[in-house]
């Protein structure tokens, strides 16, 4: 079987992404947007899910309630053509800090 | 020693045979928990040595497509380009797997990228620009890790809300249920020794009184 990959993002993630031979792309103007569609696609089975890192903060609670806990879907959140945010922590690093108790060199 | 037990505990035989039960029972459970929570934050580590650097390098290496892209936007037109993005092969073929790490189910993808050759991918070269190949090609790549990046923070995500649990559960074990649980036993037990001491003065007392009488 294989599985569905999409890409959910602003027009130019979207087409470069296309170029690379993702055939489905959605682009979206706005959070509402993003939203409703993220919630379709997962609803469809999609098992990876490509974003950009905008659109996965603004979206971080419908995020987290779709994907925590369980496998699938798979949310990928990467920077867009503005390059990375600049987080003052990533979450990534805190989970690990909190799981191990000590801060770990990354 | 906080002299904490279970209350509305009745000091007979029968609860005690019952606690002792429970307290073995949670003491193999503990230990038990304990291995789990081991074999868990092992498997982390592994993971870890692999989710270092594996960001940095997904961005730095989409900076570049972008890069390209928005050059062969330049060169084209935008319209342009997304008229050949659209019609591009379809190159990306995942199957997600999943394998099981202690009760835990993370996903393993396996990916295939075709690397295409410009021919291949299925835009005519009439009215695009070098940059468009470039963008292509890179973007092809930054796929393979960007997929791979979401493998591995997926499965630490996973891992840690489990080794979370687990050492909650752990500890709760450790350090309340098993003392209480030891606490409620000795109460019992001095209890029950009190009261054979009790039973024992009685009896004498009785024996002493009896013989008085006699006498």
């Amino acid at each position: 079987m294989t599985s569905k990959i999409a890409v959910i993002a602003d027009q130019d993630t979207v087409t470069g992404f296309m170029l690379g031979g993702i055939k489905e792309g959605y682009p979206v103007e706005n959070t509402e947007e993003a939203g409703a569609k993220l919630e379709d696609l997962v609803r469809e089975d999609y098992s990876v899910i490509i974003t950009t890192e905008k659109i996965g903060d603004e979206l971080r609670e419908k995020i987290v309630t779709l994907t925590s806990e369980r496998a699938l879907p798979m949310i990928i959140e990467i920077p867009d053509k503005t390059g990375s945010i600049e987080r003052e922590t990533d979450p990534l690093r805190e989970l690990i800090k909190r799981v191990i108790g000590v801060e770990m060199v990354k | 020693m906080a002299q904490e037990m279970i209350e509305g505990i009745n000091p007979t035989r029968m609860e005690l045979l019952k606690l002792k039960q429970r307290e073995k029972l949670a003491v193999k459970g503990h230990s038990l928990l304990k291995e789990k929570r081991n074999a868990l934050i092992m498997e982390f580590f592994n993971i870890l040595d692999r989710v270092k650097g594996s960001r940095e390098k997904v961005a730095d290496n989409l900076k570049e497509a972008y890069d390209d892209l928005t050059a062969a936007q330049i060169a084209m037109g935008d319209l342009a380009v997304k008229k050949a993005a659209m019609s591009v092969k379809k190159s990306v073929d995942i199957d997600v797997d999943s394998r099981s790490v202690m009760g835990v189910v993370v996903p393993v993808m396996d990916y295939d990228i075709r690397k295409r050759t410009i021919v291949e991918r299925g835009y005519g070269f009439m009215d695009t620009s070098v940059k468009l190949d470039d963008a292509a090609s890179k973007f092809e790549e930054s796929m393979a890790l960007i997929i791979e990046l979401g493998e591995i923070e997926k499965t630490i995500t996973l891992l840690a809300v489990e080794i979370e649990s687990t050492k909650r559960r752990v500890n709760a074990l450790e350090h309340i249920i098993i003392p209480r649980l030891q606490n409620t036993v000795k109460y019992i037990e001095m209890r029950l020794e009190e009261m054979d001491r009790e039973n024992f003065v009685r009896l004498k007392m009785i024996k002493k009184t009896m013989s008085e009488g006699e006498a």
